[in-house]
């Protein structure tokens, strides 16, 4: 086993394998009515209940419309144009773009550390586990409430600081609009570190023990066996989960809506808080719709170069191996 | 020996600070809001069972704990299932336009879902599940097939090409190789996924707040704004509530960890 | 993939609009016959989701039901926050509610473009004068298309003990006022609680400033033409300034929240750590929420926006609003003879009884729960002009955008100019 990872890791792609399509010919349609087996219910699902709700919502934003009446008003691309020259909105794509760097460099690392120690044999390594996964089982809303307690001026964090003579460092956390960005990326990085760590968990049962045992008796130290067999090995898992986190710090909103509302004076505006504001707390269905094609855009033209250029390695061996 | 204690230094640091605030809501439903109000950071003196007792001897907690199990439940199988075949498809066969329909199953993360909330509302009042729990459930399981088949795909694909050869040589059907081999060398993926879809589900507000009128129907997070708004001077209660509310997540998560572990190496070995 | 799109690309637009017009046009079927005779069950929506408000609307209901034998009631109380989610998705289904929450105002005539709010001119005739001016608020133009059943003032809440620990009585001018607040200052406590995080509690600043500054004549003008057209509402902007200079609020009063814990704004006069808050009359209820203090109602006190030097405004008029219903055409008959029947003076004392709320018929004014509210009524009842807050007054888009205008000036953002220019430009449609 550890002799078929090493000489082909996972990341590398898949040889050409004629031998095992040429002994046992499987007809092209069969595969076919496989392939229709296999993909057709969960397409069907996903058209129905997610791709045709956005493409109508995605058809409101070519209307000026309050979201009561029918569709009348068509304004063709006016709604866009507004939102391109609105300062909020710029700002909210500045906040949301923070939030994606500050993602890949503070909770990358963190994940994989975590995940790399709750890997090991600790005693009570399922409670630890749960411990770090407990806060993203926490709803989004309970979350909000639980960190404004702790973060309202003379709060639990005040109380802290003080009590460890570092009074000079309490600020409005969410109050200072200089500040109240990164008060969320903190609360933000407590809440979804769970999901990074049980996914790189998952990922590391991939990496068989024996190998990380033979490099260690090699003489390599520990770090060097993390640096150079552990993490290319986990390249896959992190490029998946680079990708998710990207995308879900561009739509970041909940957490945003119920704590600050976006503010104080569009400090922290998101572009889906920013939708939400601008779009269907004032009725303006038809501008909502148009922000969310926007958000969209960008999120499919990250999709597509990261697809191109990282996760494309992690699939290519397939695409070599033809069938049939 | 001295790796572990650094391990353990390290790890009680993180679940130090990651343990606080939710230490805050447990022990918090312990305490009376008067205690809380007075002292944030304080610990129960005397300690106070009646909330925890309130909320478990109340029906409404156990409707609003089975609605949601109920719906968590339907919303992980199907996406776990139709996610894993698709997922399967998009990973080990070769076909013209695989790209594509990839790009496609993603294209539901990119959009923010709420948008589409008065398009889906219509929908499902015409296909007849407004308070109906498949009514969620169902839309909820399209919405976490993404990200399953996002975090499947690559796991499934690193499912050595041997096996599947030495297993069709063997005489299985490629669907036979991917029930009884690749699915079960894919768990550690597969639990992460039901997992996450499991979670989402429970935390999912938006779609059952369009879906349901009836309180007897409502979901927990729909009954804990309910539970706020009933008691907004009772904070001791609204977390325990809270904390109770967020078990039966965690305990889904525990009994998944366990199953989590070996996967590839471990059924290889065995 | 790109292949596939463009392909498609044709095909899937003319889908697209086929979709959504099919989704449109499958939900608004019209749902039954307006003037139906015979027996009817209607449908409410109200958003007292808790006790006792709950219990009372229930046997209001029963009561009707009782007199009326042909109407019967399905209640569905829903959450305050969740009717901006519900209302525009119901009001697109075949089946709304029959009878609905309603604030009147600008968010009214955004519902009329949906076809299903009923008017109800004739089915009130008979007893909608007796509401007076409060009726107005649920007109378009001149069309009654919902009723009040209670209305809300808002006023300079205070801690009569803090006041006394600072040997300061209620202000009546804003000199009165600044003095105080510096009074308060020297004593180490807090003058002011505002809950900048949602906006509006910063509105009901500028709004009152507009109020004394303005005259009645150039607030209607306002409120018809969506415009602050006046000088007037950029003298109340540098007022307001000049007010917020003094530094009369609490610390981080931006993120502040009105009325969630014991640390908004309500919470910090509930618990004795602000001296006063401009709030509606609502607010008793709210703080009695956010504290253990059982004693609460005999440690507060109210007094109206004090008067500005040099201001055109009706020194008398009140800054308010009111909640209300809707009908819905499929019952609209048995809707509106129901919204009659709240009107009426039984429902009126019982309603007024809970203090939520200030009646819209003055024979229930001495039912009021507290002598802070009859106070109140009796200086609504009193007052000259009753200025709708302009959030609701003004279409939604353009009070939201006044609203943000303003918390924005509260942060330090932008001067008089920009709150004035911000109705003009969302009037105009710009975002």
């Amino acid at each position: 086993m550890s002799a078929a990872i090493t000489t082909r890791p996972p990341t590398a792609p898949v040889p050409h394998a004629p031998a095992a399509g040429g002994t046992r010919k499987r007809s092209r349609t069969r595969t076919r009515l496989e392939l229709a087996l296999l993909l057709a219910p969960g397409l069907v699902l996903f058209t129905a209940f997610v791709l045709v709700p956005i493409c109508v919502a995605a058809f409101y934003s070519l209307y000026s419309w309050n979201g009561f009446g029918p569709l009348t008003d068509f304004v063709g691309l006016d709604n866009y144009v507004d939102a391109f020259s609105g300062e909020v909105f710029q700002s909210a794509i500045g906040h949301n773009l923070i939030i994606v760097v500050l993602s890949i460099v503070v909770q990358l690392p963190l994940s994989i550390g975590l995940a790399l120690l709750l890997n090991r044999r600790l005693r009570g390594r399922t409670f630890l586990r749960m411990v770090v996964f407990a806060p993203y089982v926490l709803s989004e809303a309970v979350t909000a409430v639980i960190w404004l307690l702790i973060l309202q001026p003379g709060g639990f964090v005040d109380e802290l600081l003080r009590g460890a003579g570092l009074g000079w460092l309490v600020r409005q956390w969410l109050a200072d609009p200089k500040i109240v960005l990164y008060t969320l990326f903190v609360v933000i990085t407590w809440k979804y570190i769970g999901f990074g760590v049980i996914l790189l968990l998952a990922g590391l049962q991939g990496v068989p023990a024996e190998l990380r045992e033979a490099a260690a008796l090699d003489g390599a130290s520990g770090w060097q066996v993390t640096r150079h067999v552990v993490l290319p090995l986990l390249g896959p898992t992190i490029r998946v989960w680079i990708f998710l986190s990207v995308i879900g710090s561009l739509q970041l909103f909940d957490l945003v809506w119920i704590m600050t509302l976006g503010g104080p004076a569009n400090a922290s505006a998101t572009m889906v808080s920013y939708l939400t504001d601008h779009g269907f707390k004032r009725y303006e269905f038809g501008f909502g719709s148009a922000v969310a094609v926007i958000l969209f855009l960008i999120c499919f033209t990250f999709a597509l170069l990261y697809q191109r250029f990282a996760l494309r390695r992690d699939t290519e061996g397939a695409l070599t191996r033809a069938v049939g | 020996m001295r790796r572990n204690a650094a391990g353990y230094l390290a790890a009680i640091a993180v679940v130090g600070v990651t343990v606080v605030p939710l230490l805050f809501v447990l022990l918090g439903g312990f305490r009376t809001t008067p205690q809380i109000n007075s002292s944030p950071a304080g610990l129960p003196s005397p300690w106070v069972w009646d909330n925890y007792r309130d909320v478990l001897t109340s029906p409404v907690f156990w409707r609003l704990l089975g609605n949601s199990a109920l719906i968590a439940v339907i919303a992980t199988v199907l996406a776990v299932a139709l996610g894993s075949m698709a997922a399967f498809a998009l990973s080990r066969y070769a076909f013209r336009g695989r790209e594509a329909f990839y790009t496609l199953f993603t294209l539901g993360l990119l959009f923010p879902l709420g948008v589409a909330a008065l398009p889906l509302y219509l929908w499902l009042r015409l296909l007849g599940l407004l308070e109906n729990p498949l009514g969620v459930a169902i839309p909820e399981a399209a919405f976490s097939l993404p990200v399953t088949i996002v975090i499947l795909r690559p796991f499934m694909h690193a499912i050595p090409a041997e096996l599947e050869d030495a297993a069709l040589l063997d005489g299985a059907a490629k669907l036979g190789f991917f029930w009884r081999i690749l699915l079960p060398l894919s768990r550690p993926a597969l639990v992460t996924v039901s997992v996450l879809a499991f979670v989402s589900s429970w935390n999912f507000y938006l779609l059952p707040l369009l879906v349901f009128n009836d309180s007897t129907n409502f979901t927990l997070p729909l009954g804990v704004a309910m539970f706020q708004s009933e008691h907004t001077q009772d904070t001791a209660k609204v977390l325990a509530f809270t904390a109770l509310s967020m078990i039966p997540a965690l305990a889904f998560f525990v009994l998944a960890e366990r199953r989590m572990v070996g996967g590839l190496t471990g059924s290889v070995k065995g | 993939m790109r292949s596939v799109i463009m392909r498609s690309g044709q095909k899937i637009s003319v889908a697209l609009a086929a979709a959504a017009t099919l989704l449109l046009a499958a939900c608004s079927g019209s749902g039954g016959d307006a003037s139906a005779n015979g027996p009817v069950t209607l449908t409410w929506w109200h958003n007292r989701t808790t006790e006792p408000m709950k219990s009372i609307w229930q046997g209001i209901a029963d009561d009707f039901h009782k007199t009326h034998p042909d109407v019967s009631f399905t209640i569905e109380p829903i959450q305050n926050e969740q009717f901006q989610t519900k209302v525009p998705l119901a009001l697109q289904g075949s089946t709304p509610p029959d009878i609905f929450q309603q604030w009147g105002g600008g968010g009214l005539a955004s519902q009329l473009s949906s076809g299903k709010i009923a008017d109800i001119t004739q089915a009130s005739s008979s007893w909608i004068g007796s509401l007076g001016e409060y009726a107005k608020g649920w007109q378009v133009g001149g069309k009654q298309y919902g009723v009040p059943y209670q209305m809300h003032a808002v006023g300079f809440w205070y801690r009569k003990d803090l006041f006394a620990q600072a040997g300061v009585t209620p202000p009546s001018t804003l000199d009165e006022l600044n003095a105080a607040v510096a009074k308060l200052k020297e004593k180490g406590l807090v003058p002011i609680a505002v809950g900048g995080k949602d906006r509006w509690p910063d509105a009901f600043y500028y709004n009152y400033f507009a109020i004394r500054q303005c005259s009645v004549d150039a607030l209607k003008k306002a409120v018809e033409k969506t415009e602050l057209a006046d000088p007037c509402f950029l003298k109340a902007g540098e007022n307001l300034k000049a007010f917020i200079d003094t530094k009369p609020f609490q610390d981080g009063f931006v993120g502040t929240p009105a009325q969630q814990g014991a640390g908004s704004s309500a919470g910090m006069l509930a618990n004795g750590k602000a001296a006063m808050e401009l709030q509606g009359d609502w607010n008793p209820d709210v703080m009695q929420s956010l504290t253990e203090d059982k004693d609460l109602d005999s440690k507060i006190g109210w007094f109206p926006f004090p008067s500005v030097p040099g201001g055109q405004g009706e020194p008398t008029a009140v800054l308010g609003g009111g909640d209300g219903f809707s009908c819905t055409s499929r019952a609209a008959k048995a809707c509106a003879e129901f919204l009659g029947h709240l009107v009426g003076e039984d429902v009126q004392k019982k309603l007024a009884a809970t203090g939520s709320g200030l009646p819209v018929i003055p024979a229930a004014v001495p039912s009021l729960k507290t002598e802070t509210h009859k106070t109140i009524s009796e200086h609504v009842g009193k007052a000259k002009h009753l200025q709708f807050y302009f959030d609701i007054a003004m279409p939604t888009n353009v009070g939201q955008a006044l609203n943000d205008a303003i918390a924005n000036f509260f942060a330090g953002q932008g001067g008089p100019d920009t709150i004035v220019a911000s109705v003009t430009k969302a009037a105009a449609g710009n975002k």
